[in-house]
């Protein structure tokens, strides 16, 4: 049968010998510095990294148990939603509503609105604008 | 970079511009901010080797890049209200439904998106300048797997902030599907006392967990890591096989690289089976490496190798369930 398993005795001992082996933690080494950013851990989960990008934080990750246990996590989130097709937004709401949307973004956020958020940048990138005709 | 070299990336990322301008004209990013994020990833993916590139190596890499994504991540870092309106209804519902499979109520996973979002707009100031989370995206993968991330991250942080007595392993073990094991301890010998006495189990004990330990670090990196998956993140053969799903995976690559499959179809699909295959070689070079260690390093004879793993087997695992235990899990996930 194709997917019989195939370890004889010994290999059954030595895979519960390893497995409690590698459970125990006694394998881990502290990674040396920071952590892989999120960037880079949902690409290598992605499997979008090539070789020479993918082989440090291969290497990062056998001794990191903080960013393999977040890669493991990352692929059972992806399994998890794997079947939900991208949003269409093609045919939601109009432009026109953008105001009306991001106002309650902002407003839950920050307490007020994006009315007020975006204003705020508009007025800095009119008064940068004055600065310039200005000069 | 030569100069040419610059100039073919130059033409690349200017295409990429033109495409992602036009699908989407009010986002208001510049050809320069396009650029410099590109720039900026590249010079990353330049420096990680001492390889030589050519016109090819760019236009690959550039060519993975998630273009869109990052046209819109780089507007929304500029605060384009178009462009924040745009993220908001693709991805905000798929935010909360990953939040909430992640957080245990729903408030903290409300909490948790509002936080997302908040990294993702920037309160900080630096320089004078709005500090967006967005601007560490690179569109090297999508922009969902990159959002996973984040709120993953934001989550722990969030956990974190109540547990400060927690180590970071311990608190990420149980934040997610993350489930802890046993601990590796010594377990009381049962009635075997009469078979060898306790000073001659010690010396057994001691040159076993210098075997296995030495041989796990034999391994290379791949395989290492394939073991930690399955055996301490407990991921299934579907979850490792999915990670490896991607064609250009340099996970799949490493271990088919002497591979005839992976010539005549290079984008086949990985499956259970195969990942069970790749985990039983890597079995088979630990007990190799294992029983060379015992025999070569610490002198004993092929009887006293078998009495090793006799009693590591008790010891650790506390007898022969253990292992029974292990080929159920295989088994039963193989015939899925």
């Amino acid at each position: 049968m194709e997917n019989k398993i195939t370890l004889n005795p010994q290999e059954l001992q030595i895979q519960g010998i390893l497995d409690r082996y590698l459970a125990s933690g006694n394998n881990r080494i502290a990674a040396e510095g920071s952590h892989i950013d999120d960037d880079s851990l949902s690409a290598f989960v992605e499997g979008t990294l090539n070789r020479r990008e993918s082989d440090s934080i291969v290497s990062h990750l056998v001794d990191c148990g903080f960013c393999r246990h977040t890669t493991a996590e990352l692929v059972k989130l992806d399994l998890a939603f794997a079947e939900e097709a991208p949003a269409q937004i093609a045919a939601q709401a109009e432009p026109s509503k953008i105001s009306e949307v991001l106002s309650g973004i902002f407003s839950k956020i920050f307490g007020t609105t994006d009315g007020a958020v975006f204003a705020h940048e508009e007025k800095e990138k009119k008064e940068k604008d004055e600065e310039k005709e200005g000069e | 970079m030569n100069d040419a070299l610059q100039r073919h990336c130059d033409s690349v990322v200017g295409q990429m511009f033109e495409r992602c301008h036009e699908n989407a004209p009010n986002f208001g990013v510049t050809s320069e901010c396009f650029s410099k994020s590109l720039n900026s990833t590249f010079a990353k993916f330049a420096g990680s080797s001492s390889d030589e590139l050519s016109d090819k190596d760019v236009t690959d890499f550039l060519g993975q890049i998630q273009a869109d994504d990052l046209f819109m991540a780089i507007a929304c870092a500029n605060g384009n209200e178009r462009a924040w309106w745009e993220f908001d209804q693709q991805h905000r519902s798929y935010m909360e439904r990953v939040a909430r499979h992640l957080a245990r109520t729903e408030m903290d996973a409300t909490d948790i998106v509002d936080a997302v979002y908040e990294q993702l707009y920037g309160t900080r100031i630096v320089d004078g300048e709005r500090v967006s989370k967005f601007a560490t995206y690179s569109g090297r993968g999508s922009l969902r797997g990159w959002l996973r991330t984040v709120i993953w991250h934001s989550l722990v942080d969030r956990h974190r902030a109540g547990h400060d007595e927690v180590s970071l392993d311990e608190m990420t073990e149980n934040v997610g599907e993350g489930g802890a094991h046993a601990n590796f301890a010594e377990q009381p010998v049962g009635g075997d006392e009469s078979m060898v006495d306790q000073i001659t189990r010690e010396r057994y004990r001691t040159a076993t967990v210098t075997a296995i330990q030495n041989a796990f670090s034999s391994l290379e990196d791949h395989e290492k890591l394939i073991l930690l998956y399955y055996h301490v993140e407990n991921l299934k053969l579907r979850e490792i096989s999915r990670l490896v799903e991607s064609e250009d995976s340099p996970l799949r690559a490493w271990f088919q690289r002497k591979s005839a499959t992976r010539e005549k179809n290079p984008a086949g699909r990985i499956h259970e089976s195969t990942v069970m295959r790749w985990l039983e070689k890597c079995y088979a070079k630990v007990l190799q490496s294992f029983r060379t260690q015992l025999v070569s390093e610490s002198g004993l004879s092929e009887a006293e190798v078998a009495i090793c793993t006799q009693l590591a087997t008790q010891d650790l695992a506390g007898g022969s369930f253990f292992n029974n235990l292990n080929v159920s899990r295989s088994a039963a996930e193989v015939s899925n």
